[in-house]
Parts: C-alpha cells; structure tokens; sequence
C-alpha cells in the first residue's frame, strides 16, 4: 500500500467522518433534518412572545428578535459542540478498528459538522432578517467572526476534554444536561448584562460563557458595547482548557481506543 | 519485519493481574504468512490486534514499517444504522480513495460478498456472517501488506466458504496474512510460519507444521 503523509491521512479520515457525521444527523428517522434548523426559530419565537407578553417596552431600540437570534446561535453552537463531543468516543468506538481514526478525530469531525450547521442556521437567519425587513445592521462584523471563532476553539476544547473524563467518569454525560441549562440562563442569551443590577453582574462575569456572548452582541449592536467583557478572562479559559483538554487526550489516547 | 521490544500486555482482574505477554522481545520476519494459534483464552486476537497496532501494550514497543488492515473479524468494525454500501464508501474514504475507485469498491464488493438487496440496507440487519462476508470482500479491494483475519473464513456457508478461501489463496501472491484460527486445515494450506501463544509467550516456528504440532502437544497438558 502506498504510503500517504500523516496530513493527507488526517484529510481523508476527517472527509470522511464528516460526510458520515452528516448522513447520520440528517438521515435519522425522528426527523433529523428538520428539527436541526427549526428548533432555533422555536426556540426564538416563544422567548420573543414571552417578552411581548411581560414587557411591553423593550430594552434599549435594538430588535430584540435579532438579539435573540445572534446570542441563541452562539449559545446553541457552543452547546451542541459541547455536547456532541462528549458522546463522540463511545459512539464511534467501532471505528477505532481502522488504525488512523484517531478519537481525537472523531470529536473535530463533530465540531466541524456544528460549525456548518450553524453556518446554514446564520444563512436562513439572514434570509429571513431580509424578508421580513428587520433591522440587521453590525456595528464591527470582524469582531462578531473573532468573537465565534474564539467560541467555537472554547467549546471544542471544553469538548474534548469533558469527552476523555467520559470515558473515565460515567456520570458526565447525565449531569451534563443540568449545566447547559444553567449556563443557559447566565450567559447573557436573553439580556445584555448591562440590563441587570451591580451585584449580579459582579457574580456572572465569572461564567466565561456570558463574556463571549456579550462579545458578540457587543459588537453587533450599535446600542451596545463590550465594556463587560474581559479578553484576558476569555483567552485565560480558552486557552487553559485547549492546554489541558489535549494533555489529558494525549496521556490517555491508548487507553481510550482500547476501553 | 515486525519487531517486539519487552512487550507486556495484561488485563486487570478481581484476581490482579493476567498477562497476555510477559516482557516478550521478538522479531518476525518479513513476506510469510503467520498463523496465531494458542488455546482460547490465551490472547491470540489481542496479540493480532497488538501486531496491527490498534492495541497497545503496556509496557515495551512493537513496531513495522508495514500497513495492516482492520481486523477481519465477525464485528466488522461496521456502523450498525448505515447500509452495507453507505459503509464501504465511509471505508474507501478514509483510505482516501478517488470517487472513481470508489464506484469500482462498492461495485466489486457488492459483487463479491453476494448481499444483493441487503447491500442497501442498514448493517444492523444483517447477521454476522453476512457482515464477515462484507468486510472480507472490502478488504480485498485494498493493498494492505498484512491482511488480519480472526477466524473469519469459518463463517458463511460452505460455498461462500470455498469462494473467499480461494480469494484469500489469490490475495497472498501479493499480501501477507496474520490469520487466527482453531482450523488445522486453513492454517496449512494459508500460512507457512506460525507462531504459538501460551503462558505469556510467543514461540516462533519457521514452519507452520512445527507450530501445529506443539499446539497439539499444548492441548494435550
């Protein structure tokens, strides 16, 4: 057999997995394809009648339909990466078979596929924001792409890492679901921090979660801006958990092909 | 050249420790088909894996420059809700197959493991033998230099039995195999070196008869 170079089989494995993760989250009986891109307007359009209902005067002049859509797909993003990287070693356990599917693969090839999916969800969002005439403008559209980027290396990392204590812990997975939901409601996804009182600003600028989304809104909205945000806090976290999501992958590769 | 450098391999059990290997150093050597025989238990296809280096010892190095295949075994190494085609192409894909080369697997290999309208359906319908027959068949479509074949050619019927022996017979003129199996008969007529497993150590033969004949004396404990 010849010999191909270590980047070309990364290629071919990564092509691969990616079509496959594709057919499969697309092919699955309960409606895959459609709740993929539909349940974000759900999810959008209950809040934003709930806001309708309670308060009939919106904070600030920005369009709080838009602001809802901007932070759910970021919060959605990191959330589905996250969570489909915890499950991506014991789901493709049969594929360890093949000696170049490394796990680690299996868990980029998952983070790719959120990636394009979000990528689709944004395209109909813009679709929509047109034809229906919302106001879409971006105050600085280089940050609001950093300010993903950065996300999606922060989810991916928080991923892997929380995918190789899954081999190891078995209660990962179940608690995993309570957290999303709690960080779900101090992330800033429903308001701007500026919104809320001192005391509680003080506690949530801890959630790093809550920087990024304010990052991005931040830099969306004129009305806005990014004077909660911490950049070191959010490198800090970013970078703190890449470093220790790959030392543990590396020390325990072996003995999580074989588990 | 496959090379063994104080490899250890155990399990942990209640009991401790039970070792497959203990600090073994060997060297194979290139272009012979190996037979693995040892009783069950012994280890036979952790070693084949460990040989194919999708396993790890736990301690020493084992180490070739050669390409293995994936086991051939009864799993597959298969995703139980694509079909039988859905993963052939998955396969050639990760080998980086061309989109032509492709079409030309799965034609081949629908052709070959005789699953007609099963090859359109989900993997997890089929049953063990058929998925041995898939996997035997895709593996022919590629230029390993070691096939890894874990007692499948036991399965199937004895027609598709005699049709995959006689690929594997054609095979070997340009791969080598590492082949497992408790069948005297298919160790001879594929193999000419065997190796034998038993309590924590490989013994090497440069003849696959020398090995069948110490099995049996092992057999006979």
């Amino acid at each position: 057999m010849k010999k191909r170079n270590s980047f070309k089989i990364f290629l071919s494995v990564q092509n691969a997995l990616f079509l496959r993760e594709l057919s499969m989250r697309f092919s699955s009986g309960r409606m895959g394809m459609f709740w993929t891109f539909f349940e974000p307007f759900f999810q959008i359009l209950i809040f934003v009648l709930i806001k309708m209902m309670l308060f009939s005067s919106g904070q600030g002049n920005f369009d709080f339909a838009v602001f809802l859509a901007l932070n759910f797909t970021a919060f959605n993003m990191f959330k589905n990466i996250v969570v489909k990287s915890i499950a991506s070693f014991k789901a493709n356990k049969a594929l360890f078979l093949y000696k170049q599917v490394k796990p680690i693969d299996t868990v980029i090839a998952r983070t790719l596929v959120e990636i394009f999916i979000t990528a689709i969800i944004i395209l109909i969002f813009i679709f929509l924001g047109l034809y229906f005439n919302f106001d879409m403008n971006v105050k600085d559209l280089t940050m609001v792409t950093l300010g993903f980027s950065v996300l999606i290396v922060f989810s991916f990392s928080f991923g892997l890492f929380l995918a190789v204590l899954n081999v190891f812990v078995d209660s990962i997975g179940k608690l995993i679901g309570f957290f999303i939901t709690a960080l779900m409601f101090t992330s800033a996804v429903f308001y701007s921090m500026e919104a809320l009182p001192l005391e509680l600003q003080n506690i949530l600028h801890y959630n790093p979660l809550a920087n990024f989304i304010e990052m991005i809104h931040g830099f969306y909205f004129f009305e806005l801006d990014d004077s909660f945000v911490s950049y070191e806090y959010i490198l800090l976290w970013t970078l703190s958990l890449l470093y220790t999501g790959l030392w543990l992958y590396i020390k325990l590769e072996k003995r999580i092909i074989s588990s | 050249m496959i090379e063994l450098k104080n490899v250890s391999k155990f399990f942990r059990t209640k009991k401790g420790k039970k070792y497959i290997l203990k600090d073994m150093t060997l060297t194979l050597p290139s272009h012979h088909n190996i037979g693995i025989l040892g009783r069950n238990g012994t280890g036979k296809s952790t070693i084949m894996r460990m040989l194919g280096q999708i396993e790890f010892p736990d301690r020493g190095s084992i180490t070739s420059d050669k390409s293995f295949s994936w086991p051939l075994g009864l799993s597959g190494g298969f995703v139980g809700n694509m079909t039988g085609k859905a993963n052939v192409k998955f396969v050639c894909r990760l080998y980086g197959k061309t989109e032509q080369e492709i079409k030309e697997t799965i034609q081949f290999v629908k052709e070959f493991s005789e699953l007609d309208d099963y090859f359109d359906m989900p993997i997890k319908t089929y049953s063990s033998g058929m998925k041995s027959r898939l996997s035997f068949g895709l593996s022919l479509s590629f230029d390993f230099d070691y096939l890894l074949i874990d007692e499948t050619l036991s399965v199937g019927d004895a027609k598709f039995r005699k049709k995959s022996k006689k690929a594997l017979l054609k095979k070997i003129e340009t791969c080598n195999v590492l082949l497992v199996s408790h069948d005297m008969g298919t160790l001879r007529d594929i193999c000419d070196v065997g190796i034998v497993v038993h309590n924590g150590k490989i013994r090497y033969f440069e003849d696959i008869d020398k090995a069948i004949n110490e099995y049996v004396a092992i057999n006979k404990q």
